[in-house]
């Protein structure tokens, strides 16, 4: 397999992320969403890395983009938490406050 | 002729300690115990004073062509349009004039002080005064010792900011307030003229200090007449810089016309009107007069303005006095009355007699005033106090009668007490006039002075026994407390610190006078010793003394006479009286215009004040109109609407700024997904070097005559250079010159004949006809050029050819050939996409045609 199919299967997971996160309403989705598309970056770097395995830069930077999506994780579901905690909804549609 | 001695530090610890004790009690005053602030506010003055006498007794010891010294530092320097540069030094100088005037300064200014201290003790800006008092005494005394223009400039306006400070002190009052703004706008005016005058002074002698404009005077360079001419003829630079210094004199020293903000300058409280608007600033103007006596006697005319004005000041502002039911209102204009008499002493060139006046008069107008506040501290006056409501103090406060009595005696020129010695003095000077034989305008000048100043005499003693009369002998009218607004019932005599200063200014106002004993005591003849004049004959100029027996007798007489009849027709009129007798003998209109002061004030806001304040008004509303308005609130208007507008797109709906974000990395992409590049030509000798901006991973390379044959494989570099053939030539580009301006144009020729658009480099008038008319075009790469009309012949053809590379000359313009290359790069990105770009080049050289030994195409080197 070439390194031309990992990056067909990232941009595929990609795009389904960033389609999942324009069009969802859900908060929770979208946070899913964008962990979908974290992770295709974590395929191509690991593709790449494989195809140039002169060093292990693409692997490290893979554990990067994996802890800072942790940590993304972590305070996307608290905003969520505090969120729903004041509007009883977890719909961005009803979360405008930041509105001009 | 003038000893210098050492640097004196003295001179500058006489202007520190009371500055000194301005920061603290201005500072910490509040913070501090009252005791604390008397102690700095007073004691700074003291020990100043006792510096000064220090100083003093050195400067005697050297004798009176001694100069003590203190050169600080230099301030800043000035470059005159001669080209010299004069330094600013911040140096201070004691001679014989600034000596006695320290010590008046810091003696007067520390019993003022003192008499303070029970005067303002209870009230609750009592270090704020002090403070105030002591920043004065620090700029008077600047003022005073200064060795140069701006230095004493520096005094001048520090005077002034704490005489405004002082007379609004209590600002809570809208009327006190308003007075010291008047003083201090009024003063503005004078300001401007000394300054006028000091750069006209400093122009003509080259240096601020005061010794070099006074040797300059000397020397006759005022002499010269002024570049502008005022009323037909040419004033000299003397009598212009003397009228602009008079001017600011006028306002310092409250004469006419700028007197005005000196009456109501009494708004402030009474130690500040005994210091400052009796004693010491106000006689700054004539301190200036004499300090430049050199320069203002090298003018007849300014001299004779100023006598004018002194007298008609003195007479005017003692006519107001002598109706006015005030105190310390009848003693203001009584302070501009005798001013007045000090300028015409200077203005009949008798400087020193001038400054005695000053002296003197120090003395007994603090006394004065002193004593004026001293009652109204007794009746529990506030503000001013109303001698109709008075009489019959000298049985409750006696040592206050006693002094006020003394100073009395004294302005009035009664017989060996001080004011009859400057008195006399001043009036002498002005019959010497008279009998000097020079001219018209100086007899005229010396009658006018002489008779005006007699008059004022009159008046003065007649007013000033009125005052005393009515204040201190009959009964006392508020005792039964029935009339309007009565003052307190059982007045009191002052405390023990208001009382020694009155004491030890009443005997100064008795005795300083025998300083200066006239030349030639009058009847007898005899000479005397004067101290005065031998001690200031070497720093003060003037007119030599009179020693004619007609001449003194009649001075004398007149002093005399004058006081004698105003002291009578006072003691007739108000002795024991309890009403204004006066107001009967005199019409009730006359009456009734002299206490309003001849409606001077009046006239003043009727001509010059309301004009302004209306201009004032328009110029208002066209700032709100125009600047606030139209500039201001309009763009910001304008602004605010259309961020209104903009932030609609800031709906909060997160999908929305991700979605915009898709678009915006998607156009980007877009941009970076095809290759940019242009072509840029520099020349080195017949080698061209083509370069293009180098792109992030991009790669190059060059066809650089464009004949579809690369000369180089894909690089990352973003130049080469190449040697163009004459092969590559694809065109050729004409140029228009002018020769003489420059201007370079190419224009558009083809195999067509067209007209040669000479006139779009050179204009039509330099043209002549002969190089008019052309008409141009390519044959092959040679230019031909005719004249269509066929009438002129060219050379013997009717055609000239111009091969590339050659120049041709038409009158004032240059036309010449480039050949044309072109120059083409193909640039591939990163993701493999590929563009050109093109450059047509004209080369700044002609390219030789190639001779039948190189028809064959050599190989071409061509470097990266």
């Amino acid at each position: 397999m070439g390194i031309g199919t990992y990056l067909a299967l990232a941009a595929v997971l990609f795009g389904l992320g960033a389609a999942g996160f324009l069009t969802r309403r859900n908060m929770l989705i979208q946070l899913m969403s964008i962990e979908l598309m974290l992770n295709s970056v974590n395929v191509v770097l690991l593709a790449f890395n494989r195809a140039y395995p002169g060093n292990h830069d693409g692997q490290v930077f893979a554990f990067f983009v994996i802890a800072v999506a942790a940590a993304e994780a972590a305070v996307g579901l608290a905003i969520l938490i505090a969120y729903y905690r004041i509007k009883k909804t977890i719909d961005t549609d009803d979360a405008t406050l930041l509105k001009y | 002729m003038h000893v210098e001695a050492t640097q004196q530090i003295l001179l500058l610890l006489i202007i520190l300690f009371p500055l000194g004790g301005a920061i603290i009690n201005g500072l910490l005053g509040r913070y501090m115990p009252k005791g604390l602030v008397t102690l700095v506010g007073v004691g700074s003055v003291a020990v100043s004073f006792a510096l000064a006498v220090a100083s003093f007794i050195e400067l005697y010891g050297l004798g009176n062509e001694a100069v003590l010294a203190y050169h600080f530092y230099e301030w800043f320097s000035l470059k005159l349009p001669s080209g010299d540069v004069v330094p600013v030094n911040v140096g201070f100088l004691m001679d014989s004039l600034s000596g006695v005037m320290t010590l008046v300064v810091t003696g007067v200014g520390g019993l003022i002080h003192l008499y303070s201290v029970g005067y303002m003790g209870e009230d609750e800006g009592y270090p704020r005064f002090m403070s105030f008092l002591n920043l004065f005494m620090a700029s008077m005394l600047i003022l005073v010792l200064g060795s140069s223009m701006p230095v004493m400039f520096v005094g001048w306006e520090g005077v002034g900011l704490c005489s405004y400070l002082l007379i609004g002190f209590w600002y809570e009052n809208r009327d006190y307030a308003s007075a010291g703004r008047k003083a201090f706008v009024v003063n503005r005016i004078g300001d401007f003229g000394v300054l006028v005058g000091m750069f006209i002074l400093v122009g003509v002698a080259g240096s601020f200090e005061f010794a070099d404009i006074n040797a300059a005077a000397m020397g006759g360079q005022f002499r010269p007449d002024f570049p502008i001419w005022v009323l037909g003829v040419a004033p000299s630079f003397a009598t212009v810089a003397c009228v602009f210094l008079f001017l600011g004199c006028t306002g310092k020293s409250a004469q006419i016309p700028l007197y005005v903000w000196l009456p109501d300058a009494m708004a402030g409280p009474t130690p500040v009107s005994a210091l400052i608007h009796a004693a010491t600033m106000v006689t700054a103007g004539v301190y200036l007069c004499c300090r430049l006596s050199p320069l203002f006697i090298t003018s007849d005319v300014a001299m004779a303005i100023i006598a004018v004005t002194g007298t008609l000041t003195a007479l005017l502002a003692a006519s107001i006095a002598v109706v006015q039911r005030e105190m310390k209102k009848i003693l203001a204009y009584s302070t501009v009355s005798q001013l007045g008499f000090m300028f015409a002493a200077v203005g009949v060139g008798f400087f020193a007699a001038g400054f005695f006046h000053v002296f003197t008069h120090a003395f007994f107008k603090a006394c004065l005033f002193l004593g004026a506040g001293s009652v109204m501290h007794a009746v529990h006056a506030h503000g001013d106090a109303d001698i109709f409501k008075l009489g019959g103090l000298k049985k409750d406060l006696p040592i206050t009668r006693w002094t006020f009595l003394a100073s009395c005696l004294a302005i009035a020129g009664f017989p060996l007490t001080s004011g009859f010695f400057s008195k006399d003095e001043i009036l002498l000077g002005a019959a010497a006039q008279i009998y000097r034989p020079d001219d018209a305008l100086m007899t005229f000048v010396g009658w006018f002075t002489l008779v005006g100043l007699t008059l004022a005499a009159v008046m003065t003693a007649f007013y000033m026994f009125r005052l005393y009369f009515l204040t201190f002998t009959g009964d006392y009218r508020s005792a039964d407390q029935s009339g309007d607004h009565p003052y307190d019932a059982h007045p009191h005599e002052s405390p023990r610190s208001m009382t020694i200063p009155l004491v030890v200014l009443g005997l100064g106002a008795l005795v300083v006078g025998f300083l200066g004993l006239p030349h030639v005591m009058p009847i007898t003849g005899t000479h005397l010793h004067s101290w005065w004049s031998k001690w200031m004959h070497s720093s003060v100029a003037g007119q030599p003394v009179p020693e004619e027996m007609h001449i003194v007798n009649l001075a004398s007489g007149l002093a005399f006479g004058a006081m004698a009849i105003g002291i009578s027709a006072a003691w007739v009129l108000y002795r024991n009286k309890d009403t204004d007798a006066l107001a009967e003998k005199i019409p009730a209109r006359v009456y009734q215009l002299a206490f309003d002061k001849w409606r001077v004030d009046e006239l003043y806001a009727a001509t010059i004040v309301n004009p302004i304040k209306k201009v004032a008004t328009v110029a208002g509303h066209a700032d709100m109109t125009f600047v606030d308005a139209l500039m201001t609130r309009w763009p910001s208007f304008k602004v605010r609407e259309t961020g209104r507008i903009l932030a609609r797109l800031q709906n909060g709906v997160v999908q929305m700024y991700g979605a915009v974000m898709v678009v915006g990395v998607v156009a980007v992409l877009a941009w970076f997904w095809t290759p940019h590049s242009r072509i840029e030509a520099g020349f080195e000798g017949t080698n061209v070097e083509l370069t293009t901006p180098q792109g992030l991973g991009y790669e190059y390379r060059w066809d650089a005559n464009s004949d579809g044959e690369f000369e180089t494989e894909w690089d990352e570099a973003a130049a080469t250079t190449f040697d163009y053939r004459y092969d590559d030539i694809r065109g050729v580009a004409v140029f228009l010159v002018n020769v003489r301006s420059g201007i370079e144009q190419r224009i558009d020729v083809t195999d067509e004949w067209r007209p040669l658009p000479i006139e779009s480099v050179v204009s039509v008038e330099f043209l002549s006809p002969r190089d008019t008319g052309f008409e141009v075009r390519l044959d092959g790469r040679d230019l031909l050029f005719r004249k269509p009309d066929g009438r002129t012949k060219l050379s013997g053809s009717k055609e000239i050819r111009l091969p590339l590379g050659k120049d041709g000359r038409l009158g004032p313009a240059r036309v010449f050939s480039r050949p044309l290359v072109e120059a083409t790069v193909e640039v591939r990105n990163a993701f493999g996409n590929t563009r050109r770009a093109t450059k047509e080049i004209a080369l700044p050289f002609s390219l030789e045609a190639p001779s039948h030994a190189s028809l064959i195409r050599p190989t071409r080197e061509v470097a990266r």
